[in-house]
């Protein structure tokens, strides 16, 4: 307990050191909303005016307290261009997103884990090149390259999945899944590839461990030795990929989300970036970063509860 | 069990046999899914169907007096109209308004309404609505800003006349009241009071027209239903904006979609109906694709701006030998490849303007010439310094354009460097004349003289054009009364133009967008509009 509220504590210098770099890199790079709002034929007097009205004609320094005050009360600010508060919008984006690394995720651990608990237990066959092979090509396929393929493929060619759209989990799951399945198994190629090659890695070397001979002598069957004492104790490794995982899927959604029409966080970040929306930009990479960073923490506390060996007090 | 040595082999074999599947997969996708209906079998129109419209940007507002952007226009004129209003021909034409006087001395008009026309909130527009619409208009609206130095006052005689009163002479006051961008739209008067200079807010877009706004999610789709007391015009013939409307979709939808691939795939599987701005490069594919059409419409043309508040540029023989130096024929060809997507034509406005276009004063549109471009360029002051050639990534074509013209330009002598940013960051480098001496860029289709932006007198949209005959001209504009009067000021200007070429025009311009056959009676022109079509299902 004592560990996980000092852990909460660290994150502050994290997320102040995050919030920095993000504000100069939004606020540094060329461009101005301004500008973008009033279009190429716009007098010099209006696009000053509107820079005093979103507050853009202080020096960087006071713009950046300021937005950190109101960040530190919970306050994102607002979009330059809808005047929504940014929070309600991350909110409103949040659903499709969680949606599609839900089931990237469900679908990265249901086919991982048994392919690669199969593929140890065939260890000494055709299996296992084929295996390597398989995820060497998953890990290294661009994101953008096999969604276009599998939307000809399945989308246009073989017309059993949309090509496109999002449709919300209250208005009928079924259609919600349908809807997600090809863009989150794009999501989740990548994922499976890295995450069975980890668990096998893992597998394969307890398989030589002193226990597991120990427990074949004993007599147990293969199966059970393989699941209860070398798959469980390949897992703490595979936890820590897990993780990373979580974090490089809110990564990948910015692509497919885009490629997909899927309006959630990804597809919002880069609107915004093109429309120079700084308060939404701030947030969005913001949040991210913050989800980031927890996920990596309960990753740390997992491992007591996987190993109870591990203990941080 | 020895696998060692087929370990590398099958690797390989699997590895590729898996890439030749994929592939292979994918180039099977044409001619897949012809079996689709004809869609000869009815010709009378029916009610009904949801419309999805693959749209590329989505507008910051759709407040259509706010702004003259295209993504505010194509989903505003759905919902807003105005008094008078463009037929196909862009010739004007009464729209709310049911006629009009002029006085005497050309300063009074008085416009008499239509009586019946309903807001989509149910009540009736009157006189006030119109009074205070146009006072909103003078106010915001880049269009509204020019006419409002002629208008003294503007008045509600009764509930369905009013009178605008003017200080001079200003024969541009319908086509300005007419425009498409910026329009003075009739809005209910306690919103345009309300509103005033901010942008009109979702719940306050009530207008007059075949569809009303239902809703709209941000980064998704912007959704608009059938106005079922709508009072339409009994014109059928007149077209564009103007005459009889008639919605026969229940509901459209725009629909924000950033990848074009999206917009064919879905036009192809029926989750889209139409899809905006397709790369010219995919028109042979679609061409070839049984149940989607094509649909172009004319937008504006490219152009090249020099920087004319610095040297070298200031010097009107060097700007003459640019304008000779570059071969626009093959400039266009190179950029545009099919010839569908462009006209060569030296005018400030379309052909397609009838009341608008003059091919007076145009000869030196195509003016290529070597020989002389070099002998002006040695005559003038300047030495080779570099040029530079600022244009937006963005787009391909103006990517293209810039490069053909550096080429063009080092055959005569200028020396020339390329810089390109992404949009926002080209915008801001727009305004200031220190960072670029030519910028590669296209302009919308224009309605007035008033409108071309790449000519408003020193701004860095216009390269710091600064021109008392321009200005002349546009006085001369404003108390041109006849057609013959007009085409006279138009022809002028064309010759200004190319006198002291301020722009050097490249092509015009033909927009792409995607129909599915579905769709019946579609009317291309300015923009997509979708009353008077009707899907068949």
């Amino acid at each position: 307990m004592q560990y996980t509220i000092r852990r909460l504590f660290s994150l502050i210098p994290v997320m102040l050191i995050v919030s920095i770099i993000v504000f100069l890199i939004v606020h540094l790079t060329p461009g101005n909303p301004a500008y973008l709002i009033l279009g190429e034929d716009s007098s010099q007097e209006s696009i000053e005016q509107l820079e005093i009205q979103l507050g853009l004609d202080k020096p960087l320094v006071i713009q950046f307290f300021s937005w950190l005050g109101n960040v530190l009360t919970g306050d994102l600010g607002q979009s330059v261009y809808s005047s929504e508060p940014v929070s309600q919008i991350i909110i409103d984006h949040l659903g499709p997103t969680f949606s599609l690394m839900v089931i990237a995720l469900v679908l990265t651990l249901l086919i991982a884990i048994p392919t690669a608990i199969f593929v140890v237990w065939k260890r000494n066959t055709v299996l296992d090149p084929t295996f390597i092979s398989i995820s060497l090509l998953g890990v290294s396929i661009p994101e953008f390259w096999f969604a276009m393929l599998l939307v000809l493929c399945f989308g246009v060619a073989i017309p059993i999945f949309p090509v496109a759209g999002y449709i919300p989990f209250a208005e009928g799951a079924l259609n919600w899944f349908y809807h997600l399945i090809l863009p989150a198994f794009v999501l989740a190629a990548v994922e499976i590839g890295l995450v069975a090659r980890m668990l096998r890695d893992g597998m394969l070397e307890s398989v030589n461990q002193d226990y597991t001979r120990t427990a074949k002598a004993k007599g147990l069957k293969e199966r059970i030795v393989l699941i209860k004492h070398v798959f469980f104790n390949a897992l703490i490794p595979t936890t820590t990929v897990i993780g990373t995982t979580v974090a490089g899927l809110l990564g990948g959604t910015v692509i497919i989300e885009t490629m997909f029409t899927i309006p959630g966080i990804g597809q919002l970040l880069i609107d915004s970036i093109y429309r120079r929306d700084y308060p939404v930009i701030q947030g969005v990479i913001l949040f991210i970063a913050a989800v980031y960073v927890l996920v990596n923490l309960l990753v740390d506390l997992l491992y007591a509860v996987l190993d109870p060996r591990i203990r941080y007090d | 069990m020895n696998f060692k040595k087929y370990k590398k082999l099958s690797f390989t074999v699997i590895a590729l046999i898996l890439l030749v599947g994929l592939i292979g997969c994918g180039s099977e996708s044409s001619g897949s899914n012809a079996d689709t209906t004809d869609g000869q079998s009815s010709s009378e129109p029916t009610k009904g169907g949801t419309l999805n419209v693959a749209y590329g940007s989505e507008p910051d507002t759709i407040d259509w007096m706010y702004t003259g952007a295209s993504a505010t226009r194509d989903v505003g004129w759905h919902i807003f109209e105005s008094l008078f209003a463009l037929d196909n021909d862009y010739k004007i034409r009464p729209m709310i308004a049911e006629s009009y006087e002029i006085s005497d001395d050309r300063t009074v008009y008085t416009i008499k309404l239509r009586e019946g026309v309903t807001f989509h909130d149910g009540s009736e527009v009157t006189a006030h609505d119109a009074v205070a619409s146009i006072e909103r208009w003078r106010q915001v609206s880049s269009v509204g800003t020019i006419a409002d130095k002629y208008i003294e006052n503007v008045t509600a005689n009764d509930d369905y006349t009013i009178e605008i009163e003017l200080s001079a002479v200003y024969e541009a006051l319908l086509s300005d009241m007419s425009a498409p961008k910026s329009a003075l739209m009739i809005i209910p008067s306690e919103i345009a009071e309300e509103a005033g200079e901010q942008p009109l807010k979702p719940e306050q877009l009530i207008g007059t027209g075949p569809y009303k706004f239902e809703k709209w999610e941000r980064g998704e789709e912007i959704n608009l239903i059938r106005f079922d007391d709508y009072a339409a015009r009994e014109e059928t013939d007149w077209g564009g904006l103007s005459g009889k409307k008639e919605a026969y979709v229940d509901e459209i939808k725009f629909q924000i979609v950033k990848d074009p691939q999206v917009m064919v795939n879905g036009l192809k599987t029926g989750i889209y109906d139409y899809a905006q701005s397709i790369s010219p490069d995919l028109y042979d594919v679609i061409e070839s694709t049984p149940n989607i059409d094509p649909a172009t419409y004319i937008n504006g043309y490219a152009t090249i701006t020099p920087d004319k508040s610095e040297a070298p540029f200031d010097d009107l023989k060097v700007r003459q030998a640019l304008n000779h130096a570059l071969d626009k024929e093959t400039i266009a060809e190179a950029t545009y490849g099919n010839e569908a997507f462009y006209t060569l034509d030296g005018a400030l406005f379309s052909p397609e303007q009838k009341e608008l276009y003059s091919e007076e004063g145009t000869d030196e549109f195509l003016a290529y010439n070597k020989e002389k471009a070099k002998h002006l360029l040695a005559e003038s002051d300047y030495n080779g310094e570099p040029i530079q050639i600022m244009y937006s990534n963005d787009n391909d074509n103006y990517k293209k354009i810039s490069q053909i013209a550096k080429q063009q330009m080092e055959e005569v002598g200028f020396t020339v460097e390329l810089v390109s940013y992404e949009w926002a960051t080209y915008l801001e480098k727009w305004a200031d004349p220190k960072n670029w001496d030519l910028v590669v860029i296209g302009w919308s289709t224009r309605f007035s003289p008033n409108e071309l932006g790449m000519l408003i007198q020193d701004t860095s949209s216009s390269g710091w054009y600064n021109s008392d005959h321009w200005n002349d001209l546009l006085d001369d504009w404003a108390t041109a009364e006849t057609n013959e009067q007009k085409q006279e000021v138009l022809g002028g200007m064309n010759r200004t133009v190319y006198d002291e070429l301020p722009f050097i025009k490249i092509a015009n311009e033909i927009l792409f967008d995607i129909k599915s056959d579905k769709i019946k009676d579609y009317d291309s022109w300015v923009g997509p509009r979708f009353w008077n079509i009707w899907k068949d299902e």
